[in-house]
């Protein structure tokens, strides 16, 4: 992960001291250039006092401690008149003007100096070695301040990133906090025109994202329309034909049956569809779940009658914040499974609890049950017990458990699968969190767990 | 009996005419709202069954439109629009019932008897529930062919029940049904009402379901 924050300290930090030297550089080349002419003049001055003055006559040095600088002067007829102690012997150079030259082990600045009047030649020379000490402490100078002030200059650009940057931060605050299902535009107050373009790409993006999710919900209403319509005239028109033949035909029994299927398959891909957390515009209230369940019975009672099964409510009254009618569906989805997979005079309870500050809310039949390795893929879509060999006469697609999921994971609720009744038979429960806490916003991403009651979560199916 | 089908749907609608008629009724079929408007004003309706999907005019609009001409003709709506909030919708528009398609022919026929005897003139004055018969206009019970003696309260129970075979009730909705006659209810009212009419009707006459309710039950 690339932080812009320390991108920008180390770059700016970098350009800064990149920057720094090279003034410094230049500050020292055009100090040395200063000190050389300097020094040059120095050696002048010299070469003309000594070219003027009056020689002695022997060879004597006048100052024999002075190793940095030597001179010698020789007659127009270049015989050696006069030297400094360390000066060596021969002329040092001949070409009048400034140079350099190598002797006593170090660099000399050397002047050769041809006195026009007198014919006298001098040649001074001074040591480089004294001009680096001078640069040294030049160079220094010009860069110890830098280096010092350095840290300083970090943690001045540290503050001042850090503010501009605040807006990406104000910015990066908004679009967290943001509700999945809100679409509405985000505004940052003082943004900065460099953020501008990315809170208007946003904000467009939002509302392209607002109307295709207004397009995903209109989508299951209007194929709601359009395929149940037509269903009902197909049932229709069976019921006019069972009508007008008396005694039926067994095409026309696998033809109901089969249309009942596709009417099936069609309410409850619509209800997937429509259950999805992310798009289902869920409106969350406190709910009397007993109530609940006496309508889901209600609802599904015929089916129960049907199979002379009995069925009944039990339990406490508790409510949970739920959405009624994705809840409502979730009930009969699981009385309808009860009913359906449990055979003829069989016993389905309903029952509410409060466990540990969760409520529970348990379907239970004494039918035959799941083994604990189908329980983990009951939850795939159009996934059948027994697959292709699934118990003929039972009309389903797979889908209703798929339905369970997307509505408990919509309330922050796991599903846990037990024994049903008479240590036999399945029971479904929905455990909703703590019903007391006021988080309203349940987390519609929260993955509801499957808790699987039995052991063996296995896949080896 | 005179119905009136407004339905777009060509052949739905040809279906239901024809299942419609073969249970006894006269009926007229309208496929637009322009339509629909201008039989209902022909009069002569005794229930209106009404799609909310039309093409001229949004069903609901059509709805108060037919309520303004005339008030007091029962409208049940047959739509595929099944949210909770179109049923409300569709029932403060003033329908007096609401079925979602895909819908069993027998349940319509059901809800329609039920409309049609709230709504007066009486032509179905009796409910049969298998050897029990109820008479609306006199709340007259027999067993039999035999009149039994049920008080007000009974009788009120037992048509709320039998108005709608095959559906639930809690008992607070039987108790709503006490409280629309006027009367104070106890808590355990609706149990021991439901006891005396088994006793006079026989046990099977209503079904409980624990903690749910009642059912009207299959009784010979």
């Amino acid at each position: 992960m690339t932080s812009l924050r320390r991108f920008l300290i180390i770059s700016v930090l970098s350009a800064l001291m990149l920057v720094n030297f090279i003034a410094a550089l230049h500050g020292y080349r055009s100090s040395m250039l200063e000190a050389e002419s300097l020094f040059d003049q120095k050696l002048s001055e010299m070469a003309a006092q000594f070219a003027a003055m009056p020689l002695p006559n022997e060879e004597s040095p006048p100052s024999a401690d002075d190793e940095q600088m030597v001179f010698q002067i020789f007659s127009g007829e270049g015989k050696l008149l006069w030297r400094s102690v360390h000066a060596p012997a021969q002329i040092i150079s001949e070409v009048p003007g400034f140079g350099e030259h190598n002797f006593n082990d170090y660099r000399w600045r050397t002047l050769s100096y041809l006195n026009p009047n007198t014919g006298r030649r001098v040649v001074v020379a001074e040591r480089v070695d004294q001009r680096y000490r001078l640069a040294e402490s030049v160079i220094l100078e010009s860069i110890v301040p830098v280096v010092l002030v350095l840290p300083v200059a970090g943690i001045l650009i540290w503050l001042i990133i850090g503010r501009g940057l605040s807006s990406l931060g104000v910015l990066a605050g908004i679009l967290r906090r943001k509700p999945t299902d809100d679409f509405g535009a985000i505004r940052v107050d003082g943004a900065p025109v460099e953020l501008l373009p990315v809170i208007q790409s946003v904000n467009s993006m939002l509302s392209r994202l607002s109307a295709s999710f207004e397009r995903e919900r209109r989508f299951s209403a209007d194929a709601a329309h359009e395929l149940r319509t037509p269903i009902s005239a197909i049932k229709m028109h069976l019921h006019n034909v069972r009508d007008e033949l008396p005694n039926g035909s067994d095409s026309l029994r696998s033809l109901t049956k089969d249309v009942d299927r596709l009417a099936h398959l069609v309410e409850q891909m619509l209800l997937l569809h429509r259950t999805t957390p992310d798009h289902y515009p869920a409106k969350f209230e406190k709910i009397s779940l007993p109530g609940l369940a006496r309508d889901a019975i209600a609802e599904r009672y015929a089916d129960c009658a049907a199979k002379q099964q009995t069925i009944e409510l039990a339990g406490d009254s508790v409510t949970v914040d739920g959405d009624r009618f994705a809840l409502g569906i979730l009930l009969q989805n699981l009385v309808n499974n009860a009913s359906k997979y449990t055979q003829q005079g069989g016993r389905i309870e309903l029952r509410t609890e409060v466990k540990s500050s969760e409520v529970w809310l348990t379907v239970a039949d004494n039918g035959p049950g799941i083994s604990a390795e189908a329980q983990s893929r009951v939850f795939e879509r159009f996934y059948r017990l027994g697959g292709d060999r699934h118990s003929s006469g039972v009309i389903g697609c797979g889908l209703g458990l798929s339905i369970v999921e997307h509505i408990a994971e919509l309330h922050g609720a796991n599903i846990v699968m037990a024994t049903g009744l008479e240590g036999r038979g399945l029971a479904v429960s929905i455990v909703f969190p703590a019903p007391l806490r006021s988080d309203k916003a349940l987390p519609p991403s929260a993955k509801s767990k499957k808790a699987l009651g039995l052991s063996g979560e296995g896949e080896q199916a | 009996m005179r119905l009136l089908l407004i339905e777009d749907d060509e052949s739905l609608a040809q279906g239901m005419l024809t299942a419609l008629r073969r249970a006894g009724y006269a009926v007229d079929h309208a496929a637009t709202g322009a339509n629909a408007l201008r039989f209902y004003e022909a009069g002569q309706l005794d229930l209106v069954i009404l799609d909310l999907g039309l093409p001229d005019i949004d069903g609901l609009s059509l709805l108060q439109a037919l309520r303004k001409i005339q008030a007091g003709i029962p409208v049940l709506i047959l739509t595929a629009r099944d949210s909770l909030s179109d049923k409300i919708a569709g029932l403060d528009a003033g329908a007096d019932d609401y079925l979602t398609k895909p819908f069993a022919f027998e349940e319509l026929l059901a809800r329609i008897r039920v409309l049609s005897r709230r709504s007066g003139p009486l032509r179905e004055a009796e409910i049969h529930i298998g050897n029990v018969s109820l008479n609306i206009a006199s709340h007259e019970v027999q067993l039999n062919g035999e009149v039994q003696k049920v008080s007000r309260r009974e009788f009120a129970i037992l048509r709320a029940l039998a108005d709608r075979p095959g559906q639930v009730f809690s008992r607070e909705q039987l108790e709503e049904k006490l409280y629309s006659w006027g009367d104070e209810v106890n808590s355990n009212t609706v149990d021991v009402h439901v006891h005396n009419l088994r006793k006079k009707l026989g046990h099977s006459v209503i079904k409980t379901i624990r903690g749910v309710g009642f059912i009207l039950g299959d009784s010979e």
